[in-house]
């Protein structure tokens, strides 16, 4: 259990984390979405109590991080994969963590082979590309064998494979009761992974939700392109269709561009459309599912929140 | 604070610079034992006149010094290579008491220094003398329990000075920051001090670092740039604030800094 109240935190003149409230729940695997400079990585450190709250509190288990005993046995956090001494030997990495926390020495073996970092144990750190040390970071998290798990952008650095592995981790992680916070400013990443969003922008709260509820909300229907669009729009009405002219807003550059007229239907889904445009013999060019919209709703919903933007030359 | 120690201890003897920094300063006991083993060999061609002013003290004493710098380096180390790669926050994070974190390489560090300050005061001392064997040196007069314990003293400064680069190191976050004052403060102010104008250099000169074990051990500054007005006492206490009062500003900066 993971609980941020009006959590705000001022680096000089900046602020990085503005009155931020939310709780992040067992069981589940919540995404904790913003653009770059959101103040995502702020928040986690200071739930881990490395930084200190302007004002608000950040509470893991109900207190403050920094009154734990040995935390590593309650929480779990991934910052920053980079952060290790590159002369130290993997194995002795964590070797000094689970002093750190009495945790049994026999752990140390266990995840390094739960990360698929066994082969590698007795070689040092420097050597390791990223997607190396993000397992290694993920080993160190996964050390304590706590219940409260944060990483922060696990999956940058990694191959396809090792993607799928931490999303499948994560997932795992998640059914087995424990509580899961993962940031990212990828929501196609997020939406495969998490159950949960919670998406900030600029310092604040800009939606917590789950994911299906957000694709609900910014369901956009199916791009359909006929060269007889009224013939087809009766049809699809008559079925119980909202069907509107024109591609619908935020598409992207080429839809509903080329041969025939644009449509954007709502309450039908693609095989309904297809179906009923063959029995009436009205010829489709196109019919594009406009439902998996969730990383334009992300964009959407950040568009205010982005501290750094390029110029569109 | 056991997990702390634990962890602390396991991290230095991890890592590969610590073995550099002690194989430099076991390095330097060889050169200092080959030194007295050609000082032998000259003493034995030496007239009877010059043989009187012949000093081994110098020698046996330098190798404390360098010793000195060697371990502060291991000090700065110990603190700034968290600072650079970050792991600082990883050791917070797992340890969340910082000036528990602070205290526990301290201790460790501090071990560490003095048992090598030791190895190398000791063993310059006890290794020249077994060189020299019985050719009568002016300064080598005493027993070896009478001499031993100002090169044990000496011995206690390279855990000062280690323990002085791991305060600077935790208060600067930067190794080239922290080297420099430690490099600074062991030799470079003392020989500024030395051309101050009278009384200055010689009061000044008493409580620099480097001079403070000489004072301590009851031993004048003869043929040093530093002064000697301190009595044992204030010698060893102005020892112990070198290592305290840094280490007091290290803990409170380390509890109102952000990691």
């Amino acid at each position: 259990m993971i609980e941020v109240r009006e959590l705000t935190k001022r680096y000089g003149a900046t602020t990085a984390v503005d009155g931020l409230s939310f709780a992040v729940r067992p069981g589940t695997v919540t995404g904790f979405l913003g653009p770059n400079g959101a103040g995502k990585t702020t928040t986690m450190r200071v739930l881990l109590g490395l930084d200190a709250a302007t004002s608000g509190e950040a509470l893991v288990n109900g207190g403050r991080y920094a009154s734990l005993r040995r935390p590593m046995r309650e929480v779990g956090a991934l910052l920053d994969a980079g952060a290790v001494h590159g002369g130290r030997r993997a194995f002795d990495h964590l070797g000094w963590l689970a002093r750190s926390n009495e945790i049994a020495a026999g752990r140390v073996t266990e995840v390094l082979e739960q990360v698929g970092l066994a082969g590698v144990a007795r070689r040092r750190v420097g050597g390791f590309s990223l997607g190396m040390r993000q397992r290694l970071g993920i080993a160190a998290a996964l050390l304590g064998d706590p219940g409260v798990l944060m990483f922060d952008e696990p999956v940058n650095g990694l191959d396809p494979d090792g993607v799928r592995w931490i999303r499948e981790l994560m997932r795992g992680l998640a059914a087995a009761g424990r509580t899961v916070l993962i940031s990212s400013h990828l929501m196609s990443e997020m939406e495969l992974t998490a159950d949960r969003l919670i998406i900030i922008g600029r310092g604040r709260l800009i939606a917590d939700t789950s994911v299906r509820e957000l694709a609900d909300r910014f369901r956009r229907g199916v791009l359909v392109r006929t060269p007889r669009p009224a013939d087809l729009t009766a049809v699809l009405a008559a079925a119980g269709g909202v069907v509107e002219s024109g591609p619908g807003v935020g598409s992207g550059p080429g839809v509903g561009s080329g041969p025939g007229g644009a449509l954007t239907v709502a309450g039908l889904d693609v095989a309904a459309i297809g179906d009923m445009a063959a029995a009436q013999g009205i010829p489709l060019y196109e019919v594009t599912p406009r439902s998996a919209s969730l990383e334009e709703a992300y964009m959407e919903l950040t568009a205010g929140g982005a501290e750094f933007r390029a110029v569109a030359s | 604070m056991t997990d702390a120690l634990a962890a602390e201890w396991y991290k230095l003897r991890s890592i590969r610079s610590t073995y550099w920094v002690l194989a430099a300063t076991a390095l330097f006991l060889v050169v200092v034992l080959l030194l007295a083993l050609q000082m032998a060999h000259i003493w034995d061609g030496l007239p009877a006149e010059r043989r009187a002013e012949f000093l081994l003290r110098p020698l046996q004493e330098i190798g404390g010094w360098v010793a000195g710098l060697c371990l502060a380096v291991l000090g700065v180390l110990s603190v700034t290579s968290e600072y650079r790669t970050g792991m600082i926050r990883t050791t917070f994070a797992a340890l969340p008491r910082r000036r528990t974190v602070l205290a526990a390489k301290a201790a460790v560090v501090g071990t560490v220094a003095l048992v090598a300050g030791e190895a190398m005061t000791i063993g310059s001392f006890l290794g020249t003398r077994l060189i020299i064997g019985d050719r009568p040196f002016p300064d080598q007069q005493a027993s070896i329990a009478h001499d031993l314990p100002g090169f044990v003293i000496s011995g206690t400064s390279v855990a000062m000075f280690a323990l002085l680069g791991l305060s600077l190191g935790a208060l600067l976050r930067s190794t080239a920051g922290a080297l420099v004052s430690v490099v600074l403060l062991w030799h470079v102010v003392p020989m500024l001090v030395f051309h101050l104008p009278e009384p200055w250099n010689e009061r000044i000169g008493s409580v620099m670092p480097s001079a403070l074990p000489r004072q301590a051990a009851g031993l004048g500054a003869d043929n040093s740039i530093y002064g000697d007005v301190l009595s044992p006492g204030a010698a060893a206490a102005v020892m112990a604030a070198y290592v305290f009062v840094p280490l007091g500003f290290a803990a409170l900066a380390l509890t109102r800094r952000d990691a």
